[in-house]
């Protein structure tokens, strides 16, 4: 952004401050005024945002959302391209050991932020191809430590998946009817507390004894999980973090079959 | 060589960091469902009734020989008593704190001490301290981070522990926090030194780099858990402190709040965090889940490597898992008298 001419680069500075601010009406002003210049303010805005989501600036995310929102950027390319972009930018140094929790759960308000003010204009056409696949996410039964799972949970919807968030202290049975219900394409399952683990292989015995175990993957994790008890208790994976998890999946819905062909 | 210690006196000497007849063994929690059933204790009153307290805790000494007894069983009962929800477990899941509060000043805590889980806890010290005058009585207790984790939400607190690095309002309202806790701390923690406890065994679950900035850490951890550990050596008693998760980065800090030992779990590498504490004794950092399913090579060799990497009191990670079995935990406290015979 540093080799965009001066005029712009202090254009983009004052709608920083306008978003800091929350000043809406300088927003529009300003954004016209960028618009004006001829420059590329789409690219602009979804780098802006990325950084921003990355920073964890919640309201200047929201600002330079409102801007995305003035000059037509489609709003799933501007969640996509510019707000879940910032997330994975920062979920990826997480998981080199370069940012912390407290990043990461800033950055996530941040997603939020702009998606609330998106959410309006991303009304889908049902008939649409493509839908997300669909994750069913909770900490089992007896635990309550959630901050984990609702980092996964976002980390997932910022790689495009529909999360049917079930929340802490969630018993077997409702992992069971919740992906039956929303015909879902994986479970994940987090727990902190070495005396709850037993309630994963409890889930996936349900699944077995449903009949339903290969219609979803199943990812289980949290602190005490190993890749060995995973392997152990018949999940299909335990990546070691939130950025990880969402990487995985993604990659292997791919080759795994649609979700017509699993629940007809 | 050194003369035959009770188990009090080998604790205390450790702290004072003096020489011992054999390393010490203590713990953090000990809600262990095998003791809870053994000694006649029922689900959920042992929390509330210091006597079925003192009979299960106490087992830990008498029957699987720790050096320490230590009481209450869990990290509630300072959330408990100023009117927050908890969830009270189950005989073999610790309860939980469920709720939390919007802002400092409707934190209550004028009837602290007349609250019947904290009662318990000073009945439990007095109880166990008349009756077992050998063992070091030790209180389980929240430390300044985690409590106002508690009273604001933990994800609140690791939200808030970037904000405040970041605006000074937000540093305010952090201090704001962390002032109304130790204002507790300081009530109870008089109250067990009254009762009659040896050590003070603090807990600071969440100031760990797994929830929090390391930078925070330093900037507001470290002072608060320094203010309280000195308000407890001014009582006249000695103090722990314990941090989850990979605390390498932190454990300079920790050793520099003027505690009499530090605590560290199994995802430390024990000789690197001795170096950095130096004088200050580490206590550490067998695998609890060892206790529950380990063999007896797996237990041996986990104390060994933690004595060998310089804990000076063998300890597990973050506290007594619920199913440990009796047999390991005397597996455990063998383990580390053969080493102290050898090395010693
Ligand atoms: C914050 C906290 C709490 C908060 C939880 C608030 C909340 N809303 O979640 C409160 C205060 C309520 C709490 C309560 C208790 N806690 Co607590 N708590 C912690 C603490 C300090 C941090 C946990 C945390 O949130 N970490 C940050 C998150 C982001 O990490 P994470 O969950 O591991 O998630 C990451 C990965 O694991 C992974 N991941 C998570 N889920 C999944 C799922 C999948 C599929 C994948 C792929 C990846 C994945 O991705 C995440 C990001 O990359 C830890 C100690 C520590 N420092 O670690 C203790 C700790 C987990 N708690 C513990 C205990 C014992 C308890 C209590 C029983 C009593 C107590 N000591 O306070 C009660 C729980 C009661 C119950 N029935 O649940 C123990 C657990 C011991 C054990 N191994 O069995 C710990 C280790 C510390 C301790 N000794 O007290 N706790
Ligand atoms: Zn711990």
């Amino acid at each position: 952004m540093d080799d965009l001419p001066e005029e712009v680069q202090g254009i983009i500075e004052e709608l920083d401050e306008a978003a800091e601010d929350e000043d809406e009406d300088a927003i529009e002003e300003l954004t016209q005024k960028l618009l004006d210049t001829g420059a590329d303010v789409e690219t602009i805005t979804l780098k802006k945002l990325a950084l921003l989501v990355m920073d964890g600036e919640e309201e200047m995310t929201q600002g330079w959302t409102r801007v995305a929102i003035q000059i037509g950027l489609d709003p799933f390319k501007t969640l996509i391209e510019g707000l879940a972009t910032g997330m994975s930018l920062i979920g990826k140094k997480y998981e080199n050991g370069e940012a912390f929790v407290p990043q990461l759960l800033i950055a996530s308000n941040a997603m939020y932020g702009g998606m609330d003010l998106l959410a309006p204009l991303m009304k889908r056409d049902e008939n649409s191809g493509s839908k997300p696949a669909t994750v069913v996410i909770g900490t089992v039964e007896g635990d309550v430590h959630d901050i984990g799972k609702s980092l996964v949970k976002t980390l997932l919807s910022a790689n495009g998946f529909n999360c049917v968030d079930l929340g802490n202290d969630v018993p077997a049975s409702r992992f069971i009817e919740a992906a039956k219900e929303s015909k879902a394409t994986a479970i994940s399952m987090s727990t902190l507390m070495t005396t709850t683990m037993a309630e994963m292989p409890r889930v996936l015995k349900m699944l077995s004894d449903e009949g339903i175990r290969d219609k979803v993957m199943v990812m289980v994790g949290g602190a005490p999980i190993t890749t060995e008890y995973a392997s152990q208790i018949g999940a299909d994976v335990s990546p070691h973090d939130a950025a990880s998890a969402a990487n995985w999946l993604k990659a292997a819905v791919f080759d795994f079959p649609p979700e017509s062909v699993r629940w007809g | 060589m050194v003369a035959e210690m009770t188990s009090k006196e080998r604790v205390l000497a450790m702290l004072d960091k003096k020489p011992v007849d054999r390393v010490p063994v203590i713990t953090g929690s000990t809600m262990v469902k095998e003791y809870i059933e053994k000694s006649g204790s029922v689900w959920p009153d042992y929390h509330s009734n210091a006597e079925m307290m003192v009979n299960t805790v106490s087992l830990m000494h008498t029957d699987a020989g720790l050096d320490n007894i230590v009481m209450p069983f869990g990290m509630f009962i300072e959330s408990i008593a100023l009117g927050l929800e908890v969830k009270m477990g189950r005989i073999d899941i610790q309860p939980s704190v469920r709720s939390f509060f919007n802002k400092p000043e409707e934190v209550k805590y004028d009837n602290f001490l007349e609250d019947k889980f904290v009662k318990t806890t000073i009945d439990a010290i007095k109880l166990s301290k008349e009756k077992f005058p050998d063992a070091a009585i030790t209180a389980f207790l929240v430390a300044p981070v985690t409590l106002a984790g508690d009273l604001m939400g933990a994800e609140n607190l690791s939200v808030l522990s970037i904000k405040c690095l970041q605006k000074e309002k937000q540093m305010q309202k952090m201090h704001e926090w962390i002032d109304v806790a130790l204002e507790i701390n300081k009530i109870y923690a008089e109250a067990c030194v009254e009762a009659g406890a040896d050590v003070l065994y603090y807990s600071d679950a969440s100031a760990s780099p797994n929830l929090v900035m390391p930078e925070f850490y330093y900037e507001v951890g470290v002072p608060a858990e320094k203010e309280l550990g000195d308000f407890v050596h001014n009582l006249g008693c000695p103090w722990e402190l314990h941090i989850c998760g990979d605390t390498t980065p932190i454990i300079e800090g920790m050793a520099s709040t003027g505690a009499n030992g530090l605590s560290v779990e199994q995802a430390v590498k024990m000789s690197e965090v001795t170096k950095i504490a130096g004088e200050v004794p580490v206590a550490g950092n067998i695998t609890p889940l060892l206790m529950v399913e380990g063999t007896e090579e797996q237990i041996t060799g986990a104390v060994r490597d933690a004595l060998d990497g310089g804990a000076k009191a063998s300890m597990l990670g973050c506290g007594t898992p619920p199913l440990s079995t009796s047999d390991r935990l005397k597996t455990w406290v063998k383990a580390v008298a053969d080493w102290s015979a050898e090395k010693l």
